[in-house]
């Protein structure tokens, strides 16, 4: 799955945590969190201030507006995370080999 | 450019309007063939089986299609649609034209409603093509899907127009002297140009999206289109050059509609997700009735091959969308940009009701398959069942599309930690 870049400068919270707690975002197609899509790129936080770089299945994805709404408010509500922002990347696009082993199985891959 | 998410439609109550619409218009079509089953038995060109034709083709499909074109575009060609309320304007033209025309047909070709409602149709269709390619022209696709999809609508267009040049055809003599009666070239552009290479172009992106594919050639898809683009050329040559071409139009069509489906195969061949939703499953089966209109045809029986090729094929694949899209916009119009999945909204999945989506896509199927027999066999045993099995699965579907639509309305739930959450484990924490 994706490995997922954790970059942390004086921070108020563990990127880890940050990262444990988008588990929690979860994509309403697949029915599945983020993190366990590999959709999260990268995790930056700097005092108290979050970065999130992430990705979506497709580029034209109808549901992007509910997902990066469902981090800032999921991430919002982490103790010491006092700002969130959130960066939409397609390169590198997102595969389903980014998926965890577990994630893969949930869907019935083969 | 680099494409961006969030490409905006139409406002969503437009398309989920015209997805209900058009699910409402094959309910009505099924409705009108079950009061009056022996249409089918009669002549392929009598005006009850005619009307019957479009109720489908103008009401169903195309306001399906109309309504998925109010958002589609955003999603496969990664921009904003151009003129976003210009659907508030087309679709009730569509609407009231479809009318006006599938009336015309029910009264015995009665020319004005004929001459009114094509005349609408033709706009509203010129309309939602000047928008695509509107739309087209801020990011033009260079993917093959996209470039099927903006086709398909020129043609579908082409077709409207025909049909109302049909029309004046056969009612004003100046101008059958002038176009003949190209019957065969409206037919065919609209079963292949618009609506295999439509449902190829749009199926491609879809299916790949929904079965999680890893992509497939793009070779195929833009073969498939030039065959077809050569074929209603030759068909054009053909109707108004009076060349005669023999079967060579048909042999490019036959070959396009291999090419779909060697296309899905590949698609599915290279799917990570083995379990397909149920819509999507749908989808895929209206892929069986290609071959089964083709072995029609060769048998020398093209009404019985028209209608497994549109309501078995164009009409299970169209509804197998249909539900799929519409669980989409009705969740984003209800929750885009607000309460996600942790804050207590439903997956998509949860707007379905699971118990129709088998109803709906076997009675369809069972219907497309008893139709095509009864055109076959000229039984009149078979028509009640082919028009009872249609009205079972059309009256299945929009049972299924109201409910969607009702569910996402529903208020949300109390966030509780939802189960696919239990995924999360600290060995998968930055890998």
């Amino acid at each position: 799955m994706t490995q997922t870049s954790l970059t942390e400068i004086a921070p108020a919270v563990p990127a880890r945590n940050v990262l444990e707690a988008l588990h929690a975002v979860i994509d309403p197609e697949l029915g599945l969190d983020v993190v366990s899509l590999g959709m999260v790129y990268a995790v930056t936080v700097a005092g108290g201030a979050v970065g999130v770089e992430m990705t979506l299945t497709t580029p034209g994805c109808p549901l992007h507006a509910s997902i990066e709404a469902d981090v800032r408010r999921v991430l919002g509500e982490v103790p010491g995370v006092d700002d969130v922002s959130v960066q939409l990347v397609w390169d590198p696009p997102w595969t389903p080999a980014a998926m965890s082993d577990r994630a893969k199985r949930a869907l019935g891959f083969w | 450019m680099l494409p961006r998410a969030g490409a905006k439609g139409a406002p969503p109550a437009l398309p989920i309007a015209a997805l209900l619409a058009g699910a409402a218009a094959l309910l009505a079509g099924a409705g009108w063939l079950a009061f009056a089953p022996r249409a089918l038995l009669g002549a392929v060109n009598a005006p009850s089986l005619v009307g019957l034709t479009h109720v489908f083709t103008l009401g169903f499909v195309g306001l399906v299609f109309a309504g998925t074109l109010q958002q589609l575009p955003a999603v496969m060609l990664v921009t904003d649609l151009a003129w976003p309320r210009l659907g508030l304007v087309a679709l009730p033209l569509l609407l009231a034209g479809a009318g006006s025309v599938v009336a015309g047909f029910a009264a015995g070709f009665a020319p004005l409603p004929l001459a009114l409602g094509g005349a609408v149709v033709s706009l509203a269709w010129l309309l939602l093509l000047a928008q695509l390619v509107a739309t087209a022209l801020r990011r033009w696709p260079k993917d093959a899907a996209g470039q099927a999809l903006v086709a398909s609508v020129a043609f579908l267009a082409l077709t409207v127009v025909l049909g109302f040049a049909l029309a004046g055809a056969r009612s004003a003599p100046g101008v059958a002297a002038a176009l003949g009666y190209p019957v065969r070239l409206h037919l065919t552009t609209g079963m292949f140009g618009a609506f295999l290479l439509g449902i190829a172009g749009a199926g491609q992106k879809l299916l790949g999206m929904f079965a999680l594919a890893k992509g497939t050639a793009q070779w195929r898809l833009r073969l498939l289109g030039l065959l077809v683009a050569l074929a209603l050329l030759a068909e054009a040559l053909a109707a108004f050059a009076r060349l005669p071409l023999g079967p060579r139009p048909q042999l490019l069509l036959a070959a396009a509609a291999a090419l779909q489906l060697l296309e899905v195969r590949a698609i599915l061949r290279v799917r990570l997700r083995r379990r397909l939703e149920p819509p999507i499953r749908r989808y895929v089966l209206a892929h069986a009735f290609l071959p089964a209109a083709g072995l029609l045809a060769l048998a020398g029986l093209p009404a019985a091959a028209a209608a497994a090729f549109l309501v078995g094929f164009v009409g299970l694949a169209v509804s197998g969308m249909l539900v799929k899209i519409l669980s989409f916009l009705t969740w984003t119009a209800r929750f885009a940009g607000g309460a996600g999945v942790s804050a207590g909204a439903p997956l998509l999945r949860d707007l379905f009701r699971g118990e129709l989506e088998p109803v709906t896509t076997w009675a369809l199927a069972g219907g497309a398959a008893s139709l095509s027999a009864t055109l076959a066999l000229r039984q009149p045993a078979l028509a009640p069942l082919a028009a009872g099995l249609l009205l079972l699965g059309s009256a299945s579907q929009l049972a299924q599309a109201v409910h969607v639509v009702v569910a996402a309305l529903r208020p949300v739930r109390s966030a509780a930690p939802p189960p696919a959450a239990a995924l999360a484990t600290t060995e998968e924490a930055g890998g």
